[in-house]
């Protein structure tokens, strides 16, 4: 396969599974009554409430993303750089958050701060009115975000110091402590990982529709929300969603002109070795002060939910009318982050290279993408492909697979350019002067050198295909749901117990499935 | 590179794997319908749906409450190539939008027969089956229980009440009904007294039915199986059917609507399940399950908290005119809940 051929494949990949449904919709969204009409912008822009909940939706982004930055670099280079024990454990602990639907998370700290929750049986009705009064509100929201985003930024945190040389480290260790290493010299290095996994936490939680409702915070999204839930107007929908995905390119364009250049002189080798930050007598406070963390953030609310869930009975029954959708649920998300990984790669390598003309395009088309709400997509998706000559498509999981790539290829495609950009060009280069084929060199070098990043690219793939509800819940073939679409549609008027049991269900069938691929690897290595 | 090869094979493999077991059948003998009803009380239904005729059952599910538009965007999205036989929705507004929008078909059940008329479309639309009463939850220390909507703008019960938001769900419905019977200026300055009055506003009517069993208000309005779910935890809580009253003006009943979808691909299957849903027997089941749905047909076996239908009065209402007054009324609702 030539680079032109696979160029020409991503852009068709991404334009029947996201570009022509967006276009669909956006054509709906100028198209008032069959006339040409900028009318559901302007009556949009014209709303002073549009810029408040605008004002609402970006503060939440931000402070949950200078939260998820401050808290998630540190971890991520504490788990990933230094000897603390437990370190594996630790990460994954960390990691389940982001498994649980974020709606899930936010009852959860209700149990614990809300008036009768667990404070209260604690310190008395006194306190809990306070936690309770300031759960309700920004400060919740941003909390229960945080939590459950902070995962993003640690493991991309921990993926990039994987792959950094350790001769600048070495060099720098001569001259100052670790400290000043770290600031100076390894976080710099890492920072396209680091900026990155703000912008993919800022996305996240500006398109974050069910935690602030939950939590009394009025936010943007709910715009295009009401416009589905209400009206029914595709058009007005989608417009409510645009100046998301404007705020989206405002913040890429910021990306291409200030991060990406400045990173680009750092590009260095990853083949030699890795400097571990010893951490000697501060060993035991900053292992106690990580487990204190993980257990009150994860630990906590997690036994809470399992507590209420108690009953085998519970169990029983979620098993019993579950199983067969959580095991769709994991062969879509293997599949689909299979699929999201081999596109994404290669979106993500002609990014980088900027050979192509498009690749600005095709990098904007994938970050707008992850920035608008699934139902948008889902529209789209239904609008192109529900036709009887494309039934082979609509009617079978082919569609919620082209939902995935059109909302995900953004995350894998990102993480492949951060990637990349730490690869020496010369590897490549000298492999094309010898004559080496193009794929031959993709898949002999540089595909091996990315080891550690198309390994996180599938985990975080695999992990947001599991979670999605948005797309799936739009085109699922009738009968063949997936456990987050069925989790979520036996909530209204479900037992408690039962809720509680289908969440602990996801996490222990992601943690078996996570375990099972670690083994694996494993036994691959020792062949 | 081999490995690759391996992993492109396998990955093809399951995709093969993934078309030949999920794909949503056609042709065979099965009926695809979409359900707005809560999963929890509409899957029991529809498995014995499944064992009694030996009609597969394919559905998708939503979810109200929870605040997914799901369903209903996908029917109006599908509209040129419909998947679906049969919308069971929760409350006939939605049914009145399909209708308007050209999506369904009209079909009579035999089964309809011995529904009221009031809670059917004239022309077969859809057709209304096991209802859900709009009824005033109070807190059993309360000992004066108000019996009207009217206590929500009554000092008396100042900074006493809460209500759903009403941007969503049967609250939303419930307050169009008011404006269309009192009209815009009467509804709107019932809204208004009752934001003087300090109502509180919650996010669900489940939620407002914990904070009044809780105690944190007094009263509220909510659906009868929110209230009927918490008496039979054994909250302290009680039911009242509001305005009962001879000036009264009635209970809101909003029943459940089943329809058949235009260009159905199986039709004669769907029609087989509409006239299901509408049967006594179903009727029976929605009642006695934790929904304690009221029974339109005459004469149906129902729990002792649920009242029969010809011993409750109802409100009158139009609900063409309430379909429209919702749309209408957005904007007025969102600049009264604050957004």
């Amino acid at each position: 396969m030539g680079k032109r051929l696979a160029f020409w494949l991503v852009v068709a990949v991404l334009s029947a599974a996201g570009l022509l449904p967006i276009l669909y919709m956006l054509w709906r969204s100028v198209s008032v009554n069959g006339h040409l009409s900028l009318s559901y912008y302007s009556s949009l822009l014209s709303s002073e409430r549009t810029w408040a909940l605008l004002a609402h939706s970006i503060t939440l982004a931000t402070l949950t993303t200078i939260a998820s930055t401050l808290i998630g670099v540190p971890l991520g280079i504490l788990l990933a750089k230094t000897d603390l024990p437990l370190r594996k454990a630790l990460a994954v602990t960390l990691t389940l958050p982001l498994l649980i639907p974020p709606y899930i998370n936010a009852l959860s700290w209700f149990y614990i701060l809300g008036r009768d929750g667990v404070i209260a049986s604690l310190m008395g009705n006194a306190v809990s009115n306070i936690t309770s009064a300031w759960y309700f509100g920004l400060g919740g929201s941003v909390f229960v975000l945080t939590i459950t985003f902070m995962p993003v930024v640690m493991l991309l945190t921990m993926a990039y110091l994987g792959t950094i040389n350790p001769e600048l480290e070495e060099v720098g260790r001569l001259f100052s402590k670790w400290p000043a290493v770290l600031a100076r010299i390894t976080v710099p290095m890492i920072l396209p990982g680091i900026s990155l996994a703000a912008m993919l936490v800022f996305l996240l939680s500006m398109g974050e529709f069910g935690v602030p409702t939950f939590l009394r915070y009025d936010v943007f999204p709910v715009e295009s929300f009401t416009q589905f839930s209400a009206f029914y107007n595709f058009g007005a929908a989608t417009a409510a969603a645009v100046p998301l995905a404007v705020i989206t390119a405002i913040l890429i364009s910021l990306e291409w002109i200030f991060v990406r250049d400045r990173t680009y002189r750092l590009k260095t080798a990853s083949d030699s070795g890795f400097l571990r930050i010893e951490l000697k007598g501060w060993k035991r406070p900053i292992l106690i002060i990580t487990l204190i963390f993980a257990f009150t953030t994860v630990i906590l609310p997690l036994t809470v939910l399992v507590a209420r869930s108690m009953t085998l009975d519970a169990y029983r029954k979620a098993l019993s009318i579950a199983h067969d959708s959580l095991l769709r649920s994991i062969v879509y998300a293997v599949v689909g982050a299979t699929l999201l990984v081999g596109i994404g790669f290669l979106s993500g390598y002609f990014i980088h290279k900027r050979e192509f003309r498009l690749w600005r395009a095709l990098d904007l088309l994938t970050i707008f993408l992850f920035a608008l709400p699934g139902t948008v997509i889902g529209v789209g998706l239904i609008g192109l492909w529900n036709r009887p000559s494309t039934d082979l498509i609509y009617t079978t999981p082919l569609i919620i697979l082209m939902g995935y790539l059109a909302k995900y290829t953004a995350l894998t495609s990102r993480i492949t350019v951060s990637t990349l950009a730490q690869i020496p060009p010369s590897m490549e280069e000298s492999a094309r002067l010898a004559g080496v084929r193009w794929l031959n060199r993709i898949m002999q070098i540089v595909v091996p050198l990315s080891k550690p990043g198309i390994l996180v690219a599938w985990i975080v793939g695999f992990i947001f295909c599991l979670r999605d509800l948005g797309i799936t819940i739009m085109v699922y073939p009738p009968g063949y749901d997936t456990f987050t679409v069925r989790t979520f549609t036996l909530m209204a008027n479900g037992s408690p117990q039962l809720i509680a049991a289908l969440s602990v269900m996801m996490v222990a069938a992601v943690l078996l499935v996570m375990g099972a691929g670690w083994a694996a690897v494993h036994i691959l290595r020792r062949r | 590179m081999k490995k690759w090869i391996w992993i492109l094979i396998l990955v093809v493999v399951a995709g093969a794997f993934l078309l030949w077991r999920f794909r949503s059948g056609r042709g065979e003998n099965v009926v695809v319908v979409y359900v707005s009803e809560d999963r929890v009380f509409s899957e029991p239904i529809l498995r014995d749906f499944e064992r009694e005729t030996g009609i597969k059952v394919k559905a998708i599910y939503d979810t109200e409450e929870a605040k997914s538009t799901g369903v209903m965007n996908r029917l109006i999205a599908e509209k040129d190539n419909p998947q679906a036989d049969v919308y069971w929705a929760n409350e006939p507004i939605r049914a009145e939008v399909l209708k308007q929008k050209g999506i369904t078909t009209p079909y009579i059940s035999p089964n309809a027969d011995g529904i009221p008329d009031g809670f059917k479309d004239p022309e077969g639309y859809w057709t209304g089956f096991s209802a859900r009463a709009r009824v005033l939850i109070v807190n059993t220390r309360v000992h004066d229980a108000p019996s009207s909507i009217m206590a929500f703008v009554d000092p008396q019960w100042k900074g006493k009440a809460v209500i759903a938001n009403p941007l969503f769900g049967t609250t939303t419905v419930h307050i169009a009904a008011l404006f269309v019977l009192w009209g815009d200026d009467s509804a709107k300055k019932f809204m208004q007294a009752m934001k003087e009055n300090g109502v509180k506003i919650s996010t669900s009517n489940g939620e407002s039915a914990d904070l009044v069993a809780s105690g944190e208000f007094d009263f509220s309005l909510v659906d009868n199986d929110d209230a009927v779910n918490r008496m039979r935890q054994g909250q302290p809580v009680k039911m009242v059917f509001p305005d009962q009253g001879e000036d009264g003006i009635g209970c809101l009943l909003l029943p459940n609507a089943v329809m058949l979808i235009k260009g159905a691909p199986h039709p004669s299957n769907g029609k087989k399940l509409i006239d299901y849903l509408l049967s006594k027997e179903t009727e029976r089941k929605l009642a006695f399950a934790d929904c304690a749905q009221i029974p339109l047909h005459p004469g149906v076996e129902m729990p002792a908290e649920l009242k029969d239908i010809s011993q409750i009065k109802t409100m009158e209402i139009d609900y063409p005119a309430v379909a429209k007054k919702l749309v209408e009324i957005q904007p007025f609702l969102k600049e009264w809940v604050g957004y």
